[in-house]
């Protein structure tokens, strides 16, 4: 019976998920946006910054600031889709709430994993970082996605409440993110100068990790229990 | 306005005077403190800042405790305590910015312009004031009273989960100037004896001001609920 339960409710997500992923690949709206944004912002950073030689440190903000600010951009349409086209009572009467919740925060996590994915590249292309480390840096960008992702999630719910969606989510999400901001940064420096340092740099990076894990840990479980809140009437 | 009300804001007045009279006692015998290099007399800063931080955190957390009473009643005065809570946890904030700010001008940035600088514990103080000052810009957003209670809670509870991380694990991990943070001696290793005769009457005195505003400013908006109801009640007889 529990399993029955359970298979039911991941068959849920699962469908809500791809209700969503169909949506994106049948007009590529949103995540086309996102990269055509990426690689502006990119190249803004470029030209004004390009030349001087950056520290590892900022450079490693720069790039955690582009990625924030695409996710602000990207993942506040989540749920403001469900508004426009009027499909939210259609999801209320046929899933539970956290289904609905499950599904967006695999499609929140795709979408801005693929955004990450390219700005990530794109910024160590052009800027011609080295990354002394690379599976560091690939486990903070993966850690730092899924943080970002459990934060948004909610918010975006929020959000598509209100009535002046459009500027409201950087200022919920901004502040809740600094302390994910800085550990993200933190351990970003050092996947950049890595091997520089003598105790070494997953040794050093090891306390912003489990900052990282433990903050989006916190964020989702507090996201699950508030969700039917925000969800029904 | 009950007796018992009156008598114990008479008692926190009275309380407030003495604190602020012993930490403004200069000379003579009593309450003297060790005077430190650099320290010196704006020692005595620490009766009005760290109280007014400890005010600011229990005021967030009565804040959440009715944002969390509020989405399980769905009562409209759980909606006031929180916001109510929310609003003076913020001025505290405020007020514990500007002391701090002002102390580390003339301490540990002596002989340098400098008001503001990277320390973890400040900066993650002043993000705390700002997460609050989204609750509002989230409130003034939503126009029906009843979905603004419930979102504005949920955001208000979100936001009260994530707070732990900005005071007590980033301070701990990065390099501060604040006690107790990465090898700096605790609060209890280097506070001297005598000024913690006025330190903890000045934390109680802090939070029990704290208190009344927060139930006068409840008190008022009840009475501008209560009297918005009859004026719709007498909108609907005419």
């Amino acid at each position: 019976m529990a399993s029955r339960k359970f298979s039911s409710w991941t068959n849920g997500a699962l469908a809500v998920l791809r209700k969503d992923l169909q949506l994106e690949l049948r007009n590529k709206s949103v995540l086309g946006t996102l990269i055509v944004f990426v690689l502006s912002t990119m190249f803004l950073i470029l030209v004004a910054a390009g030349r001087g030689d950056l520290e590892p440190r900022t450079e490693a903000a720069l790039l955690w600031i582009v990625i924030f600010f695409t996710a602000a951009l990207g993942l506040g349409r989540a749920f403001l889709s469900e508004k426009e086209q009027k499909t939210r009572l259609f999801l209320r009467i046929h899933t539970r709430p956290l289904m609905v919740y499950a599904g967006k925060l695999c499609y929140s996590f795709l979408t801005i994993l693929c955004a990450n994915v390219v700005s990530a590249c794109i910024f160590l292309l052009l800027l011609g970082v080295e990354v002394t480390l690379p599976g560091l840096f690939i486990l903070t960008i993966l850690l730092g996605t899924l943080g970002l992702a459990g934060a948004t999630t909610l918010l975006a719910a929020i959000i598509a409440r209100t009535t002046r969606s459009g500027i409201l989510l950087p200022v919920l999400l901004f502040p809740l993110l600094v302390p994910l901001l800085l550990a993200a940064v933190e351990s970003t420096y050092f996947s950049f100068v890595g091997q520089s340092l003598t105790e070494g740099a997953w040794a050093a990076s090891l306390g912003s990790l489990l900052t990282i894990t433990s903050f989006s840990g916190v964020v989702v479980a507090a996201s699950v229990l508030l969700f039917d809140y925000v969800w029904q009437d | 306005m009950p007796r018992k009300y009156k008598t114990i804001r008479l008692v926190i007045i009275i309380w407030m005077t003495l604190v602020l009279l012993g930490a403004f006692s200069f000379g003579g015998v009593w309450l003297n403190i060790p005077k430190l290099a650099m320290l010196e007399h704006t020692a005595r800063n620490l009766y009005f800042h760290v109280p007014m931080w400890f005010t600011m955190m229990a005021l967030t957390a009565l804040s959440a405790v009715h944002a969390i009473q509020c989405l399980r009643t769905n009562s409209p005065v759980s909606d006031i305590r929180s916001r109510t809570a929310a609003l003076i946890a913020v001025i505290f904030g405020l007020l514990g910015l500007a002391t701090g700010s002002v102390w580390a001008h003339y301490t540990w940035y002596e002989g340098t312009n400098i008001w503001w600088n990277f320390d973890p514990k400040q900066s993650m103080a002043a993000v705390q004031v700002l997460i609050y000052c989204a609750y509002f810009a989230l409130r003034s957003a939503l126009d029906d009273p009843r979905k603004r209670a419930r979102i504005a809670a949920v955001y208000n509870i979100f936001a009260f989960v994530t707070v732990p991380f900005l005071l007590y694990v980033l301070p701990r991990q990065l390099e501060s100037l604040h006690p107790g943070a990465e090898g700096n001696p605790a609060f209890s290793e280097i506070t001297d004896p005598i000024m913690r005769v006025v330190f903890y009457p000045a934390v109680l005195g802090f939070i029990g001001v704290g208190w009344l505003l927060y139930t006068q400013r409840v008190r008022l908006a009840r009475a501008l609920m209560a009297l918005q109801n009859i004026g719709e009640d007498k909108h609907f007889r005419t």
